[in-house]
């Protein structure tokens, strides 16, 4: 047991609330888990030695916070600062149909169905999931009625800053029918600890259209996590753009436990300098008809290192099951690392799937096509390389979110390429 | 324009130039004919600075300057233009964006402003017109998915864009039937101007019926073993370059 998991299971141990039976749980698997090192598979290219050493007293100057719209994008925003909720939920003027509460606020009715959620779809293994359990503060609940539509994004913003420590959790029950769009922004660049943590329900024929902006940098650790369980017919798309920082791990879980469900999901990881990311995903097809696709790049710069483990695992009743998944990288330094590692776990005998990864280097070619019109090798690379990832970008159904974000993943790529 | 001194280059040491000589002046088109693995790609990008080809001996005036001494996005900012045989195809980068990077660098190189959005569409538009591609090969990704022909007329596109001094067509009849061969054609005749200045790199005495060569020079074993003018190449689209008594069995290897 390390000492900073010992100190997290005697606050957890401190807080007495509605989830406490829940909060038990994850503090008695807590208590019987064994600390990560290089030899837990999980954790074989993540070091958590920067959170061992994590001091939170030093002084660091307060960052201005500000959260900016996104242009075109006519956001719900709930905006969390250091774990703490900053939005007044009552003055949110909510469309019909949805409804938007926190743990404190919420009445008895829906503490029954947020403790149907509270580490139900997460799986039980994710170690900072469990973290998150026992100290998740404001836990927010978004509730969206059957065959409501909600056309407006919610986005949820949790902003971390120097010398603080956060744990957000955000439950998402979508009923049957019912369609919406959430837009999760993680971002910091100091010294802090944060973990964000999501698990989303999908009803029959429900549809979510998901984003999760995994943008913290800098000193800041942050370890997130998105689940998903997708019942008969529901219909996920999910984009996560992936930042890194010292320390930085998000973990998706897609869990497909009725059939003809879907799910997309394209994730981007763009990292340069000394920045670590990793990501883990796991698609449990545990029922037949399913269907994912799965499309993950990253570009990796500098001395920076990105850890891929993309696991898809088919029970022996999801026959007819469609399943890719790709993970394709580009190397741009010979001092980065990337280790990408693509699982298949098949267990029924009637099912589609493939799986590759690849990493490769600067295409020389395309390179001399573009500097033979004109254009200077570094922006060629830069347009090449963005180019890699554009594909996935442009594949967002929110095109104004993509719009927003695409000055920003070129200006990473500009400090990137300082030759 | 162009001086080419006892050119020596080779690939992958291979040799593949041997004391090739050229002189271009302003205006002119000079076709360059020969079989297989005379070297006259290898020109092309030994021109353009492609990396991997070794210039091992000679010089090279580019309009006063020694263009082997250049980068190879220099040379095209000073004016020199390589129409590519086979069109390097990048998904992911629009050709609009492509184009527009490319244009405003040599707008840059020249010190004028770059062009903003809507003054570079026009412009595009007016150009995909010209090389008949239906204006949605701008926003698609560079090359991406398109025919043989839809290449090189994408190619013709961008050095009607760019508006070199020097333009180098590398096969840019290959593969082409005859109405994409007039369409090529014609987006190259459109930039004689008489001071521009073309070289022509072609297997077939076709592609010179449309686009009529002031000198014709044959290309064998990576030098200029003939030149004459346009009755040359329909000498050899007659005889073949057996007259020249070139070493076939060296042909065939190289």
């Amino acid at each position: 047991m390390s000492a900073w998991l010992q100190q997290v299971i005697e606050r957890g141990q401190g807080i007495d609330d509605w989830l406490s039976p829940a909060r038990a749980r994850a503090l008695d698997a807590l208590s019987n888990t064994s600390w990560p090192t290089r030899c837990t598979e999980s954790w074989k290219y993540t070091s958590l030695t920067a959170l061992e050493q994590l001091d939170l007293t030093a002084e660091s100057a307060e960052q201005p916070s500000t959260v900016e719209p996104i242009p075109g994008v006519d956001g719900l925003d709930l905006v969390f600062k250091n774990g703490v909720l900053q939005t007044d939920l009552a003055q949110l003027n909510l469309p019909a149909g949805l409804q938007i509460t926190s743990v404190q606020t919420t009445s008895a009715v829906q503490q029954v169905i947020a403790t149907t959620l509270f580490s139900q779809i997460k799986p039980k293994h994710h170690l900072f999931g469990l973290v998150n359990d026992a100290l998740a503060g404001d836990v927010l609940f978004i509730d969206i009625e059957q065959n409501s539509h909600i056309g407006q994004p919610i986005r949820i913003i949790s902003l971390s800053t120097g010398g603080h420590e956060s744990h957000h959790r955000v439950l998402v029950r979508l009923g049957n029918q019912a369609k919406a769009t959430l837009i999760e922004q993680a971002l910091g660049q100091q010294n802090s600890l944060s973990t964000g943590f999501t698990e989303c329900d999908l009803g029959e024929q429900a549809e979510l259209e998901h984003y999760r902006l995994a943008m913290h940098t800098g000193e800041a650790i942050y370890f997130g996590g998105c689940h998903f369980c997708l019942h008969h017919h529901a219909n996920l798309n999910s984009t996560l753009i992936g930042y890194g920082s010292q320390l930085s791990r998000t973990d998706i879980d897609i869990i497909h436990n009725g059939e003809h469900a879907k799910a997309k999901l394209n994730a981007v990881y763009l990292l340069g300098e000394s920045e670590h990311f990793d990501l883990h995903s796991t698609i449990e097809h545990a029922k037949p008809n399913g269907t994912t696709e799965e499309n993950v790049r990253g570009i990796v710069g500098d001395k920076a290192n990105a850890v891929f483990n993309g696991r898809i695992h088919i029970h022996r009743d999801a026959q007819k099951t469609l399943a890719e998944l790709n993970n394709r990288n580009l190397l741009l330094s010979r001092r980065g690392q990337i280790n990408t590692k693509p699982e298949l776990e098949i267990y029924a005998d009637d099912v589609q799937c493939a799986h590759g990864a690849t990493v490769a280097e600067i295409e020389e070619e395309a390179l001399y096509y573009l500097m033979s019109r004109g254009i200077s090798r570094s922006k060629a690379l830069v347009m090449l390389n963005y180019g890699f990832i554009q594909e996935l970008i442009n594949q967002m159904p929110n095109q104004q979110l993509a719009q927003w974000l695409e000055p920003q993943l070129r200006a990473r790529f500009k400090e990137m390429e300082v030759r | 324009m162009l001086t080419i001194k006892n050119l020596h280059a080779r690939v992958e040491q291979k040799n593949i130039l041997n004391n090739l000589n050229l002189a271009i002046k302003p205006g002119e088109v000079h076709a360059i004919m020969g079989p297989n693995g005379a070297g006259k790609s290898t020109l092309g990008y030994v021109l353009s600075g492609r990396e991997g080809y070794e210039v091992l001996d000679g010089q090279v005036d580019f309009q006063g300057q020694d263009l082997l001494e250049m980068e190879t996005e220099d040379r095209a900012r000073h004016g020199l233009f390589l129409a590519f045989q086979y069109p390097v195809e990048i998904p992911g980068v629009s050709n609009m964006e492509f184009m527009k990077e490319s244009v405003n660098a040599m707008r840059q190189h020249r010190g004028e402003e770059p062009l903003t959005a809507a003054e570079f569409l026009k412009k595009a538009k007016e150009a995909c017109k010209q090389v008949q591609l239906p204006l949605d090969f701008l926003k698609r990704g560079v090359n991406e998915g398109f025919s043989g022909g839809e290449k090189k007329r994408n190619e013709i596109m961008q050095m009607i864009l760019l508006e070199p001094t020097l333009c180098i067509l590398d096969e840019s009849d290959s593969g082409l039937d005859v109405d994409a061969l007039q369409v090529v054609a014609n987006g190259v005749n459109s930039q004689r101007d008489g001071k521009r200045s073309f070289i022509v790199i072609t297997h077939y005495q076709r592609l010179l019926d449309y686009i009529e060569p002031d000198f014709v020079h044959i290309l064998a074993n990576g030098k200029v073993v003939k030149s004459g003018d346009a009755s040359l190449a329909k000498q050899i689209e007659q005889e073949g370059y057996a007259f020249l008594g070139l070493d076939t069995s060296e042909e065939a290897s190289a």
